[in-house]
């Protein structure tokens, strides 16, 4: 109760409720801005979180990706665009929707529902993140070994229809990710004599190129498709909303679960949870003729799931350091920095920190509805903002933000390298998503790979000697297995999209 | 631009090729069985397993008619093609050039270039090309602190 209080005190100030203010804003701004992803809004507000403390840096993170979630539904109604990966699933239903004529329907149930499915998976992050900090305090080295394999290998079953690229994708981060000092003896590896190398790959320097700089390349070849913007005037959002809870409550239910499944899935995060909660919905849908044109069913269940992912992503990040989806994989980077390990010690050492990300996140959803209903009447002049004006300044943005990271032009051109190959790897079908994690939890798996072969003198048997991390063990073996197994059957093709750059 | 699997393949072969061989000249410590090149040398194992699978299916998608190297249509549009090209030659510009010249500058050629090409107006395209960078500037150098290059302007800062 103490902690709580403590977490109270810490976030109830002007200056960290105006971040959180600000930086909702700008999560809103992005998330409605075709192109400019939630994961992007991270990427961009880490530079200037570095210069925080911790609550107010976690508090823009949390409270703009809320806020951009929600507001790639926006475009995605009105210009057919989805703002972000994560309305991708619906964008379709939502376009329809507005062309019935149903746009403030739409914006109604799309902007509610986001809060109740975001409050969802707060509420379970706030049930279950202290429960398993509670049962991890005791885990060794193999647990983590395997906990961190299971999350890689997650990410790589979860991120992509194609596994070999997937798994490519993943050893690649990994390997980017043994420049520098080796974990256990100290050792450089791959430096080339550099003495910035030695540090390694900067990580942020790396997101920024990785999620932003790719999508501005992308983005620049179009830099003259601006959408036009569905010529129906805004009236009242809030009508009618009742009356589709009172219908669909259970879609909303089951909508958040599955989004809070899914989140709390190491790799897999809000634009998968909206595929899956779709196509789920449709599937058990009683008028599944009805989708497609223009019908409020699945957009209820996967709006709800979207928002629902974001907060169950930060269980696996909290408790074991292992991220949910990338926006926790850079949250984890900010935590470093900021000298948190996450893990369970957290709970027990700063648990006003875990308390005060629970009462941001509460926060945060219920800023969401004003802020919202602003963005939304705002939303014809927010969509008229030409590319061809925001793109040079944001990659501006991106140049500054990387030399803050290293106080030297080696962060900018680790944002460039890595900024060609991540767009290079999109070209060629490879998720980006794994690598980013490879390049995350690398030092993690390592370090906990050769504490264990040092323990179990090279026995493979030591790794599942230990009850949990037998069990972790063969859960991820079996699904390498299935993965073998999948990839020498023929497509299936269950979600379409899943190679689409993250969140 | 999207080359086939084959392509990849062999340059991840060729990556992890060189991995093992630098792995190889890392030290072992006596009285340890497991060194700093251990890690590596299982990652690019992996990797050559994979750009073998990857030259593979390369290989048979080949047998059905796709090409070594498939353009995107905006390649052959000479405009966006230069949009591409211009966006990273600004960035490479900025990393030589940046602590010479200084980011106020720099930074206003920077943007004024590429807003020209995207075909900004010449007005407008000037006034945010300064607005922009002056904003920036005093967000990242006055209120961060981060020792933005001074360049040119230094006796004037």
């Amino acid at each position: 109760m103490d902690a709580l209080l403590l977490a109270a005190n810490l976030i109830f100030q002007p200056h960290v409720l105006l971040v959180i203010v600000a930086a909702s804003a700008f999560g809103m701004f992005v998330g409605a801005m075709p192109g400019l992803t939630a994961t992007m809004a991270t990427a961009l507000l880490v530079p200037i979180t570095f210069f925080m403390d911790p609550v107010p840096a976690l508090g823009a993170i949390v409270a703009a990706t809320t806020m951009a979630i929600f507001a790639g539904d926006i475009p995605a109604a009105m210009l057919r665009i989805p703002g972000t990966p994560a309305s991708a699933a619906y964008t379709d239903e939502s376009y329809a929707m507005s062309k019935k004529g149903e746009l403030d329907l739409n914006m109604g149930v799309n902007l509610v529902f986001s809060v109740m499915g975001g409050l969802i998976g707060v509420a379970i992050l706030i049930l279950a993140a202290p429960a398993l900090a509670e049962a991890a305090i005791n885990f060794s080295s193999f647990e983590y070994f395997w906990l961190a394999l299971l999350g890689l290998t997650c990410a790589v079953f979860m991120s992509s229809e194609q596994p070999l690229k997937g798994i490519t994708s993943l050893l690649f981060g990994l390997a980017i990710n043994t420049i520098g000092i080796d974990p256990t003896a100290g050792f450089p590896r791959f430096t080339f004599g550099s003495v910035e190398l030695l540090q390694g790959i900067s990580f942020i320097p790396a997101m920024i190129g990785m999620f932003a700089l790719s999508e501005l390349l992308r983005g620049a070849v179009t830099v003259d498709h601006q959408g036009a913007v569905v010529a129906q005037k805004i009236g009242n959002i809030f009508v009618g909303i009742w009356a589709v809870f009172k219908r669909y409550w259970f879609n909303f239910l089951r909508g958040s679960t599955i989004g809070v499944a899914i989140g709390a899935l190491p790799g897999a995060g809000a634009d998968i949870a909206a595929w899956i909660s779709f196509a789920v919905s449709k599937r058990f849908s009683k008028t599944p003729e009805k989708f497609g044109t223009g019908h409020v069913e699945g957009i209820v269940d996967a709006t709800s799931a979207n928002n629902s992912a974001l907060g169950a992503a930060w269980i696996p990040a909290l408790v074991f350091g292992i991220p949910g989806d990338s926006i926790t994989a850079i949250v984890i980077g900010v935590l470093y920095m900021k000298g948190m390990n996450p893990g369970p010690t957290v709970f027990l050492q700063n648990p006003q920190f875990i308390y005060a990300v629970f009462l941001i996140f509460i926060l945060a959803n219920l800023l969401m509805l004003p802020l919202g209903w602003a963005a939304i009447k705002a939303s014809k002049q927010i969509l008229r903002v030409p590319r061809n004006v925001l793109l040079p300044i944001i990659l501006m943005f991106c140049v500054v933000g990387a030399y803050a990271m290293t106080n030297s032009p080696y962060g900018i051109i680790i944002m460039l390298v890595l900024g060609m190959i991540g767009w290079l790897m999109e070209e060629h079908g490879f998720p980006i998503a794994p690598a980013i994690l490879g390049l995350v939890l690398g030092e993690m798996l390592e370090q906990n790979f050769m504490t264990s072969m040092i323990k179990a003198d090279g026995s493979l048997m030591g790794f599942f000697e230990r009850p949990i991390a037998a069990t972790l063990g063969v859960v991820t073996v079996l699904i390498w297995g299935a993965m073998v197994w999948r990839s020498f059957k023929p497509k299936s093709g269950i979600i379409p999209g899943l190679d689409s750059p993250g969140t | 631009m999207r080359a086939n699997d084959a392509i990849c393949g062999i340059v991840l072969i060729l990556l992890a090729a060189v991995m093992i061989a630098l792995a190889a000249t890392l030290p072992e410590f006596p009285g340890q069985k497991y060194g700093p090149a251990l890690f590596p040398r299982v990652l690019a194992s992996g990797l050559i397993l994979c750009g073998g699978l990857l030259v593979w299916r390369g290989i048979t998608t080949r047998e059905t008619g796709s090409r070594w190297v498939e353009w995107s249509p905006w390649t052959r549009d000479r405009w966006r093609l230069g949009s591409f090209a211009l966006m990273l030659a600004m960035l490479l510009l900025y990393i030589l050039a940046a602590e010479t010249i200084g980011f106020i500058l720099l930074g206003v050629f920077f943007l004024l270039g590429l807003f020209l090409w995207f075909r900004v107006r010449p007005l407008p395209a000037v006034i945010i090309a300064i607005v922009a960078t002056l904003t920036i500037h005093w967000f990242f150098a006055t209120m961060l602190r981060v020792p933005l290059p001074r360049g040119w302007l230094n006796t004037v800062l």
